[in-house]
């Protein structure tokens, strides 16, 4: 089984955010593996125990990103690949697919994984982009993974139940964080991933000329979401409170 | 003019009221712009639902039927998608953002070109295209984008806009679709757990959620027993849906369902932010925790500091009366 997981390097959510003239001003020395693609890493890493093969993981950003895929090489993937960009543009999911997608053309694998969406923009859209591109079967929102034969076996939760789906080889799916919990490297692990093979592509290797990728969609500014205000808070006695809630339920916000 | 074409999802046997959402903005923007807004049904029994997606407004209204379309699968999907596209020709097509548009929403951009834009919580037109807000960052910020391209997909979150009826006498066009099973690369073999009565929590009016201070028999009975007094769905957070206590389709936050009742209920759940992330837009919020210091209290209209257990049986009582 040869998996590739393509990963991303993500902003930590839970990092103190601010918003100076419309643009997000981060801390970025808290930038993470995207949670999600951590998921699909470890789930590689357990197929991959279990039947045998090789995970080599993928990102594509500036040179920084270059920390996240050390994590994941650090968790047991195998190799990585640098895909290597000024990080001078924002890119859209559109945009990651494309690249994603010159760099699979002439490449052979069994499954292609990644997260079902980054937790820093939460579009979703980069998986079922690049199977399209590169035609292949895919399932999204994977809360488990199995081999059966030379099937991937599929169980993704859809909107009223869970559906198991076959898929043969090759194959691309997308994981959601509720697979597994991603190991954390050991000291031997991070050692290890030292040594480990990292390939750095230039995108005009790809045919790509960074220059003339122009997004369809692009952020034009950032606001704080309107926060909600702590209302009443009510400590004491368990009937009394009870009682005054339920009263103020029905006659002051009239939803009962 | 152009056309703004809706997406009409059908799920067990219902109309989605999202969709419908959907479609009612849809419907305004087109009459304040001059375009004309249309909407397509794909499902087994497409033709069932015609009447009722007519008084929101469409001028026209395509359906594809197929047995295929009972289950979700996206190579059929996809396809009819494609299709419906080149016959209407829409400058937005927009949906619902369910688990299934989320499936298909990439592939069908990548495989028409077009520019998408997911999970917002407005979108409005602009010259040449579409400005929308997104919840990022866990929905701690909005994000304005802009799409600009002829044809645009656009997924809206439930509960982003208002149901408004508008009788409309609509045009019907079968669009005829055909499948070979044989192209069928991914197969579904089984669905394990479909809702068959419960409430779709997209569209609850109200939910009673569970965290992790309500993970025992008794807690959960307790929860069930206040659902039942008010007619609520069960959600859950993370923390139990990960125990296997709770079903995973029950997970509200950022990576479950994203929710807006006119009542939110927060039993034993501390309100991480990936939680918030899904239940922030609740009309009215009430929290019940044992921690003063939860944050979910800082989000909450009524918070009670208190142990559930002695705590939800008098709710439950003072309720019923009120419900009587």
């Amino acid at each position: 089984m040869k998996f590739y997981v393509c990963i991303k390097q993500v902003p930590d959510v839970n990092a103190p955010i601010q918003i100076k003239e419309g643009q997000l001003i981060q801390d970025t020395n808290r930038m993470i593996l995207n949670a999600y693609d951590a998921s699909a890493v470890e789930e590689a890493l357990v197929l991959k125990e279990a039947h045998g093969g090789e995970v080599e993981v993928v990102s594509v950003g500036p040179d920084k990103v270059t920390e996240t895929i050390r994590k994941a090489l650090a968790m047991g993937a195998d190799k990585a690949v640098h895909i290597q960009t000024s990080g001078d543009a924002e890119y859209d999911s559109a945009t990651y697919a494309t690249i994603l997608a010159k760099f699979f053309e002439d490449k052979e694998y069994d499954v292609i994984s990644c997260g079902k969406q980054s937790q820093d923009t939460d579009a979703g859209l980069a998986g079922s982009m690049l199977a399209e591109k590169l035609n292949l079967p895919y399932a999204t929102n994977a809360v488990g993974l199995e081999m059966d034969s030379d099937k991937l076996v599929v169980k993704r939760q859809g909107d009223s139940g869970q559906e198991i789906i076959g898929l043969p080889s090759p194959c691309l799916v997308t994981c959601s964080n509720d697979m597994n919990d991603p190991r954390i490297p050991s000291l031997k692990g991070i050692m290890q991933s030292k040594r480990k093979p990292m390939e750095t592509i230039e995108l005009s290797s790809l045919g790509i000329d960074e220059s003339e990728l122009s997004p369809k969609t692009k952020v034009t500014g950032y606001q704080e979401k309107p926060g909600r205000e702590p209302g009443q808070k009510f400590e004491g006695e368990p009937e009394e409170m009870a009682q005054q809630v339920a009263k103020l339920l029905d006659e002051e916000a009239n939803v009962i | 003019m152009s056309t703004l074409l809706t997406h009409i999802a059908i799920s067990d046997g219902k109309i989605k009221r999202s969709s419908l959402e959907v479609l009612s903005h849809c419907k305004q923007l087109a009459e304040n712009n001059g375009h004309a807004a249309e909407a397509v049904i794909i499902d087994a029994d497409a033709s069932n639902y015609v009447d009722q997606v007519k008084s929101y407004g469409a001028e026209k209204i395509y359906t594809m039927e197929d047995p295929i379309f009972k289950n979700h699968m996206n190579t059929p999907l996809l396809k009819a998608f494609a299709k419906v596209m080149e016959e209407a020709n829409p400058h937005v097509f927009a949906f619902a953002s369910t688990e299934s548009t989320k499936d298909i929403l990439g592939a069908l951009a990548a495989n028409q070109d077009a520019a998408v834009l997911s999970d917002v919580s407005e979108f409005d037109l602009i010259d040449g295209g579409i400005s929308a807000k997104r919840p990022v960052m866990a929905a701690k910020i909005l994000s304005s984008t802009e799409a600009h391209d002829d044809q645009i997909l656009v997924s809206v979150r439930s509960g982003s806009y208002d149901l408004v009826e508008n009788e409309t006498d609509a045009e019907v066009v079968n669009i005829d679709f055909s499948f070979d099973e044989s192209e069928l690369q991914a197969t579904l073999r089984e669905i394990i757990g479909a809702s068959g009565d419960k409430i779709d929590l997209s569209e609850a009016e109200t939910i009673v959620a569970a965290g992790r201070g309500a993970k025992d028999e008794e807690g959960q009975n307790l929860i069930n027993e206040l659902a039942d007094v008010l007619g609520a769905g069960i959600g859950a957070s993370r923390a139990l849906t990960e125990a296997g206590i709770m079903d995973p389709s029950l997970q509200i936050g950022q990576t479950g369902k994203v929710v807006s009742p006119q009542l939110y209920i927060a039993i034993g759940i501390s309100g991480a932010i990936q939680h918030v992330a899904g239940m922030a837009n609740s009309k009215v919020i009430v929290a019940i925790n044992k921690d003063p210091d939860a944050p979910i209290f800082e989000i909450a209209d009524y918070g009670i500091v208190g142990d559930l257990y002695k705590v939800l049986p008098p709710f439950i009582e003072e309720l019923k009366k009120i419900r009587n």
